[in-house]
């Protein structure tokens, strides 16, 4: 089971230095200032990655991939879930909804107690719009719904 | 006398009202994402970095901000460690040895306290070494061409890969990872774009800021589901936190020793806060122990990391300022930041921009200062913070990332970034790949490929070029000497036995 994950690992990687140094084939340009121009470096460590991922499938290390249950794994996925989902919906919903939101759900995962998480989160989103966006100056989306709500009144 | 001259200068920067409030903001924030496991020093600052831009803040000020939180880390790290043995950050790791032994003894108060004092004492004489020898070894620099510092950035990756990890392998494809990444988006010298498919949101690059969230910040959460607990309760009962003259006295050695080692350590590429414990306290244990004390929960155990990975803190500014060749992870996005401000640390940083040298170490001083007070009469509020319940915590972390990831350029397509990103960082923890190198290679990659085409088109594309004058074959040999290093390494952590991680960040 364990060296093979390094041997996996490396090949993976060796795919992916071979992939990297061919695509610079495409990188050529004219340039009498620049001797090596914008190949040279990447084809570098290219050769440096494959080689010491090839070192990797020979000379594997022990490790071994933690094995976890179902629902850890399910967790996990939600996690990411809910990442994607804020990326989706923060321009849409705005940020103080979304962000409430997405809290929310990852409170959920974190098995936080519904009601207190609904509140916290909410008050935390609002928090964090009042410092970053107010204080702080940072811009953060209003969101298209608010904007049409606002919009109509 | 001059030096003299030249602080006070500092201090009339570091005492404008908005660098005081920076620097106690800074120092505050160190001292939570320090405490707090998971967060490091490094998201405190990358999160806050969106922020120093949309403000405008000058140089001086982030540079005060970012490096309070730095070292103001290296002071909080040890409470979680002392209170419930979960480090901070792997800084703290080794304080765990005595000061958790300690905790269980019902000595934490006087562990906690001896942890400020320690810190304290670091801290101050690593700012005054600091003070003295960065102007030097600027001056000494100012010889470098593109050849040395190709180079030396080189050897500032090649020592970070092997003393991060256990496996140098491993650790030197997480640093070729990071170089790959750092030529994503338009080349810099002959704007051909690159590894950026037709995509257009790639042109300008991956940036610093998402990659670095994703990579320490999301990972993290996504780790702590493996082996997530709902309910935690962290005793908050430390007692008096105060320490006797005695025990003062009795440790002064031990600090003076912690923050020399300490220090000089931190200089060091690569090398950093964590690896400064580990010198510390193997060589404290070696040497300066006939009695075994060290490991049972003595005192001295938590004097010499502490003193220790201060120092090392402030002497990693020596390479990121003199040189603009950072050692760490998060020294590597403070040099991010600045690039982004359009400071560029190097031999004439010092020189060109005294206001801003002086007056981060005028800030330091006063940093200090004031962490000393935070951790000594205040820590009680400090460990309060440790009640917060995990299943709020970690949202707050995922949802104060976002908004850092957002507005680094107002697009949701970082937000995917940061989760692609959170995903890569997940498995390279899971097969011992550490992290901190991809931060230093990515945000040096640039600097290196420029620096090697420069040094090339000096000598018109002859590559003994790179090898042709004694400053630069003495870096090379450097070079040599860091490949051999894991092998030392692993010597010294043998020593200290009982360690279990591998110091992902320092």
């Amino acid at each position: 089971m364990s060296l093979q994950q390094d041997r996996i690992v490396g090949v993976l990687l060796l795919a992916f230095s071979i992939w990297y140094g061919i695509t610079t084939r495409a990188y050529t340009v004219g340039f009498v200032d620049d001797p090596i121009g914008p190949k040279a470096f990447p084809i570098m460590l290219a050769i440096l990655m494959g080689l010491v991922s090839i070192y990797l499938i020979v000379q594997p290390e022990l490790g071994q991939l933690p094995s976890l249950a179902a629902t850890t794994w399910l967790r996990m996925l939600a996690t990411l879930g809910c990442f994607l989902l804020y990326a989706l919906t923060l321009n849409w919903l705005g940020f103080v909804l979304a962000t409430a939101l997405v809290v929310t759900l990852l409170t959920q995962i974190f098995e936080g107690p519904l009601l207190r998480s609904v509140v916290a989160s909410l008050v935390f989103s609002l928090v964090m719009y009042g410092l970053f966006a107010g204080l702080l100056e940072l811009s953060l989306p209003t969101g298209q719904l608010i904007q049409q709500m606002l919009g109509r009144t | 006398m001059e030096t003299l001259g030249l602080l006070l200068d500092g201090f009339q920067v570091a005492l404008q009202p908005l660098n005081l409030l920076l620097a106690f903001a800074g120092v505050l924030i160190g001292t939570i994402v320090g405490m707090l496991p998971g967060i490091g020093p490094i998201n405190g600052i990358a999160v806050l970095i969106p922020v120093t831009f949309a403000l405008n803040l000058p140089a001086a000020s982030a540079l005060i901000l970012f490096s309070g939180i730095y070292y103001g880390a290296q002071y909080g790290n040890s409470i979680s460690t002392i209170l419930i043995n979960v480090p901070g950050t792997p800084a703290s790791v080794v304080t765990g040895i005595d000061g958790y032994a300690m905790t269980k003894q019902g000595r934490a108060g006087p562990a906690l306290a001896m942890s400020a004092v320690a810190s304290f004492f670091g801290g101050t004489v690593s700012v005054i070494a600091l003070m003295l020898f960065a102007p030097l070894l600027a001056q000494w620099a100012i010889r470098f061409g593109p050849a040395e510092y190709f180079a030396l950035m080189v050897f500032a990756l090649t020592m970070l890969s092997s003393l991060t990890s256990s496996s140098f392998a491993k650790a030197l494809i997480s640093t070729v990872f990071g170089l790959m990444l750092s030529t994503v988006g338009y080349d810099r010298i002959s704007a051909v774009p690159r590894y950026t498919f037709g995509n257009i949101r790639l042109l300008d690059g991956m940036d610093f800021v998402v990659v670095t969230i994703g990579f320490f910040a999301i990972s993290e959460i996504i780790e702590i589901l493996e082996k997530y607990v709902k309910n935690q309760d962290v005793d908050t009962h430390v007692g008096r936190v105060l320490i006797t003259v005695q025990e003062f006295t009795s440790s002064l050695w031990t600090m003076i020793r912690g923050a020399v080692i300490g220090f000089f350590v931190g200089v060091l590429p690569g090398a950093g806060s964590t690896i400064a414990t580990f010198v510390t306290y193997a060589t404290e244990k070696r040497f300066f122990d006939a009695k075994g004390e060290l490991g049972t929960g003595a005192i001295r155990g938590v004097a010499s990391p502490e003193a220790a990975n201060n120092a090392a803190a402030n002497g990693a500014f020596i390479p990121l300022l003199t040189l603009g060749v950072p050692g760490s992870g998060t020294t590597a996005i403070i040099l991010g930041a600045l690039l982004g401000l359009n400071i560029t640390p190097g031999p004439l940083f010092i020189q060109n921009q005294p206001e801003v040298f002086w007056g981060l170490i005028a800030s330091m001083y006063i940093g200090n200062i004031m962490l000393l007070v935070l951790n000594l009469p205040l820590v009680g509020m400090f460990v309060r913070i440790l009640q917060v319940p995990q299943w709020f915590l970690l949202p707050a972390v995922a949802g104060i990332s976002f908004i850092a990831v957002y507005a680094v350029n107002n697009s949701v397509f970082d937000l995917i970034l940061m989760t692609i990103f959170g995903v890569i960082g997940y498995a390279m923890r899971k097969t011992g790949f550490p992290l901190a190198p991809v931060i230093l290679g990515l945000v040096l990659g640039p600097l290196m490929e420029s620096n090697l085409r420069r040094a090339l088109n000096l000598s018109q594309g002859d590559w003994r070029y790179l090898v042709s004058s004694p400053l630069s074959i003495a870096i090379w040999v450097l070079v040599v000497v860091s490949l051999l290093l894991p092998f030392v390494m692993v010597r010294i952590q043998k020593r200290v036995t009982s360690v279990k991680d591998e110091p992902a960040e320092s």
